[in-house]
């Protein structure tokens, strides 16, 4: 085993990020196969097992998309190997198709799926509570409230994955992923699961949902081993039950929302006065437990994060077995919102709130109230030297020759950014049908972001519905080209869509932490591959106008891009510009020869609109000014003044 | 009881590894005790959208009591701030009543002042500002002292030392010396050493 913090002996108490301690868990389970697609907040799972990866342990891939990834697990899980594979919450939605299926025979070597959510969406495009999807497919579905269950619950999952021939879902969420704390580690298992193959294992037609009988035989299959998995959620040893005779409430939670729940508690003196249940699994609903805690009490209320899921399952329950209770949650006189992150402030209130017990008022807010205009904002940037910037500046000036409202569709990456804005600027909402709004800085030039991919399709939607107002532009990174824009290119060949797309390549799938993608000329574990060529991709696809340029020279790029837009069909512009921290990393290189000549300067700013953040403006002399602290001296300011006030010293 | 932290900075500056090594720390001095292990630890960080220059606050728990990752408003014993403006944003929402914050004086600009749209505010206004929550301030030359110890990256060790000096701190300095020895590079181990000890001597303005 390689030298890592994971591989230390069992009984060790060592301080993890709950993505490490996810890997842990997989390696005291004996994992063979790890597959996945980075995404914030889960892909520190792939690279710790990558960092602990011994020669030959088990293998480990960074795939192109999750739905990939999904499928390698889900292979190596048929030919009976353990199997994980990690993701956000949007990542199951790509994966989505071979998950809701796969439960249809299930698997035989044990198969985790591990899940990140972001509630709060600090990383994400949404706050999907993925626990709903877990029921949606019907699997077993466990929900660490720490990083120490995180890790067993992982293990345990590739134990009860193999005992039901299920999938099995870990469901983290960034407090848990991103947050860190003691874990007990455990043994590893040494021995590896044997692999074979057979076509009807245990079942006609075990790995192919049309072989007959037909799907609706493997779907009854499914229920009957759901009702195996409900005595696993009964017994599981991360339920927690605290019953306190007479109690007239009950609290039940689950996850991160259990945490912040006993703290809750223990804030208002409750902990010996109501009955708490802490579920470790929350699909299927462990029914002895809620059982137990529903029996005797009036008042239930559920604290959870996300959508009311707990609480639904529960409300049906209580129907059903007639508990006279009043269960105060999320769906009907709210004590939590279904939106937003909640901590332990939250859960007080909402508890306080639902047994109407009085909070000492906080005293200092008023004084935070009038301190908080004091905090200036610090929006998000790309990092100085940063290439995108170099491709925002040529696309913004060649679209300058066209009149119109043009649309800008973003993608998701470090690019992103592009649509962000910065948090001090005035934003002017209005309700007229079309507008060109101005165009002030890097971060106003994307009009549409939603997913991995989707800005090239809705491109097309707008240019072939008829809109003509402007020129319609997609932009995509590297990373996500190769994940989820191939087939939209063909779509754009085939009906012949007037559209310009540029792929932002900068050879590394940079914002979730620089993993390699094929286009990086490096595989998974560091050993060079042949690259990818995306120019080469593109015209074979039947792109008839492909342009090829620097980012970093913005006139040859501003040329390329005006070419592009001036072409009637589908056209690509493919701007090349390694990430500068992948750059930095690797040439050592150091900035700080970058001057603005005083004299020059005519205070006009138009090097602020770049967006770099090594370029600063002093408004009292009315000039600009280079942050020497981080300018790379990579000369995109320097061919953005209009005036030649900018210069690389030596250069 | 139980001791809430918070390590405020800059994307780069170093935060993470410092709230790290507390709480390595608070896990070695258990298990130098009699009794092993009396509550969790806990980090909760935020970190991940914006690579380089984004404000990071990493939480710091420990002790009895412990569950979440996150320290509650108004609960913070200690304010660690690597850069004045982030130590403002976590100190007018997380010090406690009382609470201590040490502040590393050299400012890194947010892009938002830098284009002129928003101003930065003044340290003296900073201090004002802690105090009249309830908390009291310290400011460190924490840039000047790294780099005299060595290197300019030790910053978040010298602002390390500078709060153990606060006395905040339920461990002695042998445990953190040795959480720090078991965290950073060892090429760099001497000047980190030198940068804890530059701290600890700081004059606190």
């Amino acid at each position: 085993m390689a030298n890592s913090k994971l591989n230390q002996p069992a009984g060790s108490r060592v301080l993890l990020m709950g993505n490490e301690a996810i890997a842990r868990g997989a390696i005291e389970a004996g994992l063979q196969l790890m597959a996945a697609y980075p995404g914030t907040p889960s892909s520190e799972v792939g690279e710790a097992l990558i960092e602990a990866r011994g020669e030959a342990d088990y293998y480990i891939e960074w795939s192109t998309n999750e739905k990939i990834a999904f499928e390698l697990a889900a292979g190596a899980a048929q030919v009976g190997a353990r199997s994980i594979t990690a993701m956000k919450n949007a990542g199951l939605n790509v994966a989505m198709d071979t998950y809701m299926t796969l439960p249809y025979g299930g698997v035989k070597g044990g198969m985790v799926i591990v899940v990140a959510d972001d509630p709060d969406a600090h990383y994400s495009s949404t706050e999907q509570d993925t626990r709903l999807l877990a029921s949606y497919a019907e699997i077993p579905c466990y929900e660490p409230m720490d990083q120490q269950e995180a890790k067993d619950m992982t293990r345990d999952a590739f134990e009860l994955s193999e005992a039901l021939e299920l999938p099995v879902f870990v469901r983290s969420v960034s407090r848990i992923s991103h947050a860190s704390g003691d874990v007990t580690f455990g043994p590893a298992r040494q021995e590896r699961n044997q692999l074979g193959f057979n076509k009807h294992f245990k079942l006609p037609y075990r790995w192919n949902v049309y072989g007959a009988p037909g799907p609706v035989s493997k779907h009854r299959w499914l229920h009957g081993v759901l009702l195996k998995a409900r005595d696993a959620a009964n017994a599981s040893p991360y339920n927690r039950l605290e019953l306190v005779e007479g109690a007239d409430v009950g609290v039940l939670s689950s996850g991160v929302a259990a945490a912040y729940t006993l703290e809750a508690l223990d804030r208002l003196g409750l902990r010996p006065k109501v009955s708490f249940l802490k579920l470790g699994m929350i699909h299927p609903l462990p029914d002895l437990p809620v059982a137990e805690l529903l029996a005797g009490i009036s008042t239930l209320i559920v604290i959870e994060e996300g959508d009311p899921v707990l609480e639904s399952m529960v409300r049906g329950f209580a129907q059903e077995r007639a508990f006279p209770v009043k269960i105060r949650g999320k769906s009907y006189d709210p004590i939590l919102p279904p939106f937003g992150e909640i901590n332990a402030d939250k859960a007080t209130a909402a508890i306080a709130g639902a047994m109407q017990l009085p909070l000492e008022p906080d005293e200092r807010e008023g004084k935070r109230e009038k301190l908080r205009p004091l905090v200036a904002p610090r929006s998000s940037t790309l990092c100085a030297g940063c290439s995108h910037l170099g491709s925002y500046w040529a696309l913004r000036e060649a679209l300058k020759e066209h009149k119109g409202v043009h649309i800008i569709n973003g993608d998701i990456g470090c690019y992103e950014q592009g649509g962000y804005g910065l948090f001090a600027s005035k934003i002017n909402v209005s309700d007229e049908q079309s507008k060109r709004h101005p165009i002030r800085s890097a971060y106003e030039i994307l009009d549409t972001i939603y997913v991995m991919g989707s800005g090239i399709g809705m491109a097309q939607g707008q240019a072939q519905a008829g809109y003509r107002d402007g020129k319609v532009v997609a932009v995509a990174g590297d990373s996500t080209f190769i994940h989820a824009t191939l087939p939209a290119v063909v779509n754009a060949v085939y009906s012949r869509a007037d559209i310009t797309f540029l792929v932002l390549d900068n050879r590394w799938t940079a914002m979730t932490g620089h993993q390699v993608n094929p286009n990086t000329g490096v595989d998974t574990l560091g050993n060079e591959t042949e690259g990818f060529d995306i120019p080469g991709v593109v015209r074979s696809l039947g792109v008839e106008m492909v342009r090829v340029v620097e980012a970093y020279r913005i006139d040859e790029s501003r040329q390329a891009i005006a070419e592009a837009l001036d072409f009637k069909g589908p056209s690509v512009v493919v701007l090349n510009g390694e990430c500068m921290l992948q750059v930095l990393r690797r040439t050592k290189r150091t900035g700080g020869a970058t001057r603005v000549d005083e004299q020059a300067c005519t205070g006009c700013a138009t090097c602020v609109q770049l967006g770099c953040p090594a370029v600063m403006f002093d408004k009292e002399k009315k000039k600009a000014k280079i942050d020497q602290s981080n300018c790379v001296d990579c000369g995109l300011c320097v061919q953005v003044c209009p005036h030649q006030a900018i210069a690389v010293e030596g250069a | 009881m139980s001791t809430n932290i918070i390590v405020a900075g800059v994307g780069g500056q170093g935060s993470i590894l410092a709230s790290h090594i507390l709480a390595e720390a608070a896990i070695l001095a258990e298990s130098r005790s009699p009794g092993g292990k009396k509550g969790n630890v806990r980090v909760g960080e935020t970190f991940g959208a914006a690579m380089r220059g984004g404000a990071v606050a990493s939480h710091v728990r420990f002790g009895e009591g412990v569950h979440g990752p996150l320290v509650s408003r108004g609960q913070a014993d200690l304010v660690i701030a690597l850069e004045p403006l982030e130590g403002l944003r976590i100190g007018v929402e997380y010090i406690r009543q009382g609470g201590i914050a040490v502040f590393n004086e050299e400012r890194i600009p947010p892009v938002d002042v830098k284009v002129g749209a928003v101003r930065y505010p003044d340290i003296r206004e900073i201090r004002a500002a802690l105090e009249e929550l309830g908390a009291s301030v310290r400011v460190v030359s924490g840039n000047r002292l790294a780099e005299r110890a060595g290197t300019a990256k030790a910053l978040n060790i010298v602002m390390l030392g500078a709060a153990f000096q606060s006395g905040v701190l339920p461990f002695g300095e042998e445990i953190l010396l040795e959480a720090i020895k078991r965290r950073v590079p060892r090429s760099f181990l001497d000047a980190n050493l030198e940068a804890f000890k530059l701290g600890r001597e700081s004059e606190h303005a």
